[in-house]
């Protein structure tokens, strides 16, 4: 939520310069892409990565069983 | 002819190098990294003190691939700024992934409050390796990440360094004989408007380090370690801040013997701490740690079990 309003309210500047310097809004969207990007990459890593952990250890060689994943033993 | 001095002796055949004797300068070994320039002092000076109960299990369930449960409980210190310390009963529990491969090591740890810790490191060629390191929470803004870049030459390595808060650092070591090896690290901080270069030397034997580290933040550190014997090592450190005018120094040892690794310092802010990891069986470890701080009258005591290799 707080991306989305960030986003719109610099839209709004981005369309009152447009008129101005042509190189500064597409500094600004870059920056923007980037922040969003940035913001993106950030919430996939913090529910992706142990996932991704684990799937790239069930797939090496031995291959574990998947009981082998939840019991204590 | 009779006044004709005979020339010298022609040198004797280059000899094999003995060890004390000629030194090929092209051919030195590869210095450790810049930032473990203190590792021997850090390892035997700073154990991982805690307060609490600490219960870790590792389980294994190939040869790369582990998973691991750890339990906390116990008061957390969060900074105040009086000089008395706050301290907050926490608990917690973490889930940890690890997989080890020669070439790629990823490393994550996620807490029930939703925080997460993650580490890679790969080995893109023989001598380039990426690493990152993250610590991501919920919270807006509380997050860090980093990621570096090493090269490691013949005689050096060279280190990039990007994190989040547009922070910038490089640094550079190199080895000067097959002692000594002196690197410098420069580094910008764009969020907090910083900028700072440092120079570290580092001299080392088989029997003793010597390293020194200076920084236009204003620190200056020196330690030494000295390997006694085979399972003693005594280490000693001191550390100035020229702008504030710190000073700290510290002396510790370090006894790894066959059931159990003891490790003890005491500093010049009238702190002692001991740690001792005691090895009741194999993959069983008890862990006891106490941290005495006379100056601030504050006293922690820990106790913990690991289960696993």
């Amino acid at each position: 939520m707080a991306s989305r309003v960030s986003v719109k309210g610099k839209g709004k500047s981005i369309k009152g310069s447009k008129d101005g310097s042509e190189g500064h809004s597409t500094a600004k969207c870059l920056k923007d892409w980037s922040n969003w990007a940035l913001k993106k990459a950030k919430v996939i890593t913090h529910y992706g990565f142990i996932p991704m952990v684990i799937i790239i250890g069930m797939n090496s060689e031995p291959k574990p069983q998947l009981y082998q994943l939840l019991s204590p033993v | 002819m009779a006044g004709f001095v005979p020339p010298p002796a022609p040198p004797a055949p280059p000899a094999p190098p003995k060890p004390d004797e000629k030194v090929d300068y092209l051919d030195l070994p590869c210095p450790i990294p810049y930032e473990e320039i203190h590792r021997e002092a850090l390892m035997s000076l700073k154990p991982e003190l805690f307060e609490g109960m600490r219960f870790d299990f590792t389980k294994g369930l190939n040869q790369k691939f582990s998973l691991s449960h750890s339990v906390f409980m116990g008061p957390t210190e969060i900074p105040s700024q009086s000089s008395e310390t706050i301290k907050i009963p926490t608990a917690h529990y973490e889930f940890g992934a690890n997989f080890i491969d020669p070439k790629l090591m990823l490393f994550g740890r996620i807490l029930t409050d939703g925080r997460l810790n993650a580490r890679v490191k790969c080995d893109l060629t023989e001598n380039l390796t990426l690493k990152a390191n993250a610590q991501l929470t919920s919270e807006p803004h509380m997050s860090h990440g980093m990621v570096n870049f090493d090269y490691k030459g013949g005689d050096y390595r060279t280190q990039l360094q990007l994190g989040n808060g547009a922070l910038f650092g490089a640094s550079y070591i190199q080895s000067v004989t097959p002692y000594l090896s002196l690197g410098g690290e420069v580094f910008w901080a764009g969020q907090h408007r910083k900028s700072g270069i440092g120079y570290a030397a580092r001299y080392n034997t088989d029997k003793m380090v010597a390293t020194g580290q200076v920084a236009s933040t204003g620190m200056v550190a020196l330690s030494y370690v000295q390997k006694v014997s085979e399972k003693v090592s005594l280490a000693s450190d001191f550390m100035y801040n020229y702008m504030s005018r710190d000073v700290t120094a510290s002396f510790g040892y370090d006894y790894i013997l066959r059931q159990c690794r003891l490790r003890g310092k005491i500093d010049s802010n009238g702190c002692t701490a001991a740690f001792l990891e005691e090895r009741l069986n194999m993959g069983l470890n008890f862990i006891l740690s106490a941290e005495i701080d006379h100056r601030k009258k504050d006293y922690k005591f820990g106790f913990g079990l690991t289960v696993g290799e």
